[in-house]
């Protein structure tokens, strides 16, 4: 009996001891890659009939501005191709362009007929030698042919970063000209790379702090048109406008929508005190949600409007805190030294961005929403006011250089920090508010 | 010797046996970690303050020229000059926004792709896209390019290439003859993400701005120390390490008997050398916040000369993330084994059987926090 046990267990044991010799294919880890921006090549577009000509080279020019002002992607300039597209179903010759070293290639074709477009492309991962997705066509007028541009650059971003693009969306600003003395200022909208700029009020009164509405279609700002500030919410198309009224005797400012356009919050100071309120844009019925004699202001709502996370100095100090939507006890969650301020809550939900001030320097960073792995991602005399790109990537800021003829500029900046970048504006630019993707 | 002895003494020499062959003992030599230092001159810090407010640095690259053809594109201009659209003291009219002018999407048939090598004129080495990246104003220790080790920018007559090698001209005498080769350098990168706050600049010792509007309130209560970051989960491998499949083998769960590699076991150094060649590759400079939280394991299967065969390219695991993911997360690991493989791995070839087949982990815990 004992024999027979033995004789089970040393069996056991010596197929144990042969499973683990024999070690079945090569394994390795790889820890450490490279990170670089991706080669491209976006050849014309192809003309399917003579008055597309100029049309096909001007909507690779913006794809290709697209993908390359991201950061990620490098494109490949046309006059290092080996072969071209001449044809939009033609086959791919992938040999010509993995030597050149292009991972991704974008081709397309664009048809004018009159007023209308149609636009089409194919996104090829050249090392696999297959198309990345299905190609896919757009149709619409010429006027927009921008958006379609941007459409496809959105297209191309997504399949190969597998998160959303960010192209075809606006930004609404404070366009500024003038000495910092005698600033005049105006909100401005314009396509996110700067391009189809177009004014929404004129430059009589001060503006400030324009909010882009969820969906995109209104835009909360304030004016002081009537000597004091005012919220007013705007429609973009028709630019027509109402003010929002708070309270008597008091002032109003710093307004955000809630992520179903249908509430407003805001700040609102009476006497030397400031709290948050928010207001049902609807109704005008106004609800107040801190009640401590600090200042608190610049709300921002996290995306599931659960929470709102804003600053306040009741510490003795301009800190960052979250509390419910509902109001109640606020959690604290910036304890760096310096003063931190405007918080805006990514789109993702993941991170807080902010303004922060710091041994006489200002910086744009980001945080988690615990307060966990701050990092400043700017540095400079002033940097300010710092809005997200709809799929949470990418920062914009102004900027503001030093002196009394000090201008203000418009930046944008990877949450990397990377890629560092002002944004083309005729004049100068400050308190910029990221639209969502259009539809 | 009674029956409990002699069960304790079997019972002992199993786990005995376990400990030597389970690879218990065994120990991964740990990756060295080091943080370059490098110190600038005077004149280097100064060039730097210069450069503070200059968006011409590497990472500030100047927009590209729209297309001048659009009516809607307004050029940047240098002077205050105001745009035709400005209406100043007038409020401005209502206008047609862009409205949808995007139909629907309409998908299109599938291109026919041939992989057939077409007749290629010799490619010039020196093409535009090779040209090394350069600035008027350098910026110490910020690159494009992120890398395991920091490269320094390479001579700019150099074909980029992971592989350094210096220039042989032909022989013109001598008994041994010399093939002719270009000279090569690895691109030019920094060990990691400089942002602009951590750079040196010219910051000015206080700040215009306004004080604080209660600047003598009381001292803040709480700590003004960052919380520490949390600590990266370490991700659990149990799905793969060989002690997992080698006990699933043993007890039955195995219904493919996998090939058993014969000859030599390649080295330390050997399969270093693979991991190398794969990691210059792996650019998961694209992958998206999530994509960099999933980890991929790839098989491959490699022809003699150690060149990867497409076709055997596949997903055979992946931890954390979702399946988009982990789909992205493997293209990108495709991606890398094939460009990096498309000369063939350094691999010996008498040990062909031990590489003929790879599974290789990508795992960007690391590359996360660059």
């Amino acid at each position: 009996m004992m024999v027979r046990i033995f004789i089970i267990l040393m069996a056991l044991v010596m197929t144990a001891t042969l499973s683990l010799a024999q070690q079945g294919p090569l394994r390795i880890e790889i820890t450490e890659g490279v990170i670089e921006p991706l080669p491209f090549a976006t050849p014309n577009f192809v003309a399917e009939n003579g008055s597309s000509v100029e049309m096909g080279a001007q909507l690779a020019r913006v794809v290709a501005a697209d993908l390359q002002n991201t950061g990620l992607f490098r494109e490949i300039p046309a006059t290092a191709y080996i072969s071209n597209v001449t044809d939009f179903g033609s086959v791919i010759q992938y040999p010509d362009w993995k030597a050149i070293n292009a991972q991704a290639l974008v081709t397309g074709a664009v048809n004018v007929s009159g007023n209308n477009l149609t636009v089409k492309f194919r996104l090829y991962d050249i090392f696999s030698g297959a198309e990345l997705g299905n190609g896919l066509q757009f149709q619409g007028t010429t006027e927009g042919w921008r958006r379609m541009a941007h459409k496809v650059a959105d297209a191309v971003y997504s399949r190969v970063t597998g998160e959303a693009g960010y192209f075809d969306s606006r930004v609404v600003f404070v366009s500024e000209t003038g000495p910092k003395n005698k600033r005049q200022k105006r909100l401005a909208v314009m396509d996110y790379d700067g391009a189809g700029l177009k004014y929404l009020t004129d430059s009589r009164s001060l503006v400030l702090a324009p909010r882009f509405s969820p969906t995109g279609d209104r835009v909360l700002y304030t004016s002081y048109e009537t000597g004091f500030p005012r919220i007013y919410v705007l429609d973009v198309g028709s630019v027509q406008r109402r003010v929002l009224e708070s309270g008597e005797g008091s002032i109003s400012f710093a307004p955000r929508f809630s992520p179903n356009g249908q509430t407003v919050v805001y700040s609102q100071a009476t006497g030397s005190n400031t709290d948050i309120y928010t207001m049902d844009i609807a109704s005008g019925r106004s609800t107040r949600l801190t009640s401590a004699p600090s200042i608190e202001t610049a709300p921002s709502y996290s995306p599931d409007g659960n929470s709102i996370v804003f600053e306040s100095d009741r510490s003795g100090a301009q800190q960052l805190y979250i509390m419910s939507a509902n109001g109640g006890e606020a959690k604290r969650i910036s304890f760096g030294q310096g003063r931190y301020g405007t918080p805006v809550w990514s789109p993702r939900g993941d991170l807080v961005a902010f303004t922060k001030q710091s041994k006489g320097r200002f910086h744009i960073g980001v945080m988690r929403v615990d307060g966990s792995e701050e990092r400043l991602l700017t540095a400079s005399f002033l940097d300010e006011g710092p809005t997200w790109s709809p799929n949470g990537r990418v920062i914009m800021f102004h900027r503001e250089t030093q002196g009394a003829d000090g201008r203000s500029t418009l930046y944008s900046v990877d949450i990397t920090g990377r890629n560092l970048r002002p944004v083309r504006t005729p004049e100068g630019g400050s308190d910029p508010s990221w639209s969502p993707l259009q539809k | 010797m009674n029956t409990g002895q002699i069960i304790s003494a079997v019972g002992h020499a199993i786990l005995i046996g376990w400990m030597v062959f389970g690879g218990i003992f065994r120990t991964e030599q740990l990756p060295i970690e080091a943080t370059e230092v490098s110190v600038i001159s005077g004149e280097a810090y100064a060039a730097l303050m210069a450069a503070q407010d200059s968006p011409t640095s590497q990472n500030e690259v100047a927009q590209p020229a729209q297309p001048v053809a659009d009516n809607e594109v307004v050029d940047v201009p240098a002077s205050e000059t105001l745009p035709e659209q400005e209406t100043p003291d007038s409020a401005p009219a209502p206008f047609a926004d862009d409205a949808p002018d995007v139909s629907e999407l309409i998908p299109l048939p599938d291109a026919e792709v041939s992989d057939a090598a077409p007749v290629l004129p010799t490619p010039e080495p020196e093409v535009a896209v090779e040209a090394p990246e350069t600035s008027e104003t350098p910026v110490p220790q910020a690159s494009v390019r992120v890398a395991p080790e920091a490269v320094t920018a390479p001579d700019p007559e150099a074909r980029r290439d992971p592989v350094e090698q210096d220039a042989v001209e032909p022989a013109e005498v001598g008994e041994t003859v010399v093939e002719p080769q270009e000279a090569t350098a690895p691109e030019e990168a920094a060990t990691e993400i400089v942002t602009e706050a951590e750079q040196p600049a010219a910051a000015p010792e206080t700040s215009l701005r306004p004080p604080p509007r209660r600047a003598t309130r009381p001292a803040v209560q709480t700590a003004e120390t960052l919380e520490p970051a949390a600590e990266p989960v370490a991700q659990e491998q149990s799905g793969f390490p060989a002690v997992e499949d080698a006990l699933a083998e043993a007890l039955g769960q195995v219904t493919e008997t996998p090939r058993a590699p014969s000859g030599p076991p390649l080295s330390a150094g050997e399969k270093d050398a693979l991991r190398i060649a794969v990691q210059d590759c792996w650019n998961v400079g694209s992958l998206s916040s999530l994509a960099l939280e999933t980890t991929v394991v790839v098989a491959v299967s490699l022809t003699q000369d150690g060149k990867p065969i497409v076709s055997s390219i596949r997903q055979v695991g992946s931890e954390g993330g979702t399946s988009a993911s982990a789909n992205q997360a493997f293209e990108t690991a495709k991606r890398a084994i094939i460009r990096c493989g498309t000369r063939g791995f350094q691999l010996p070839s008498d040990k062909y059987n031990q590489w003929k087949d790879i599974e290789m982990t990508f795992n960007p815990e690391r590359m996360r926090i660059k």
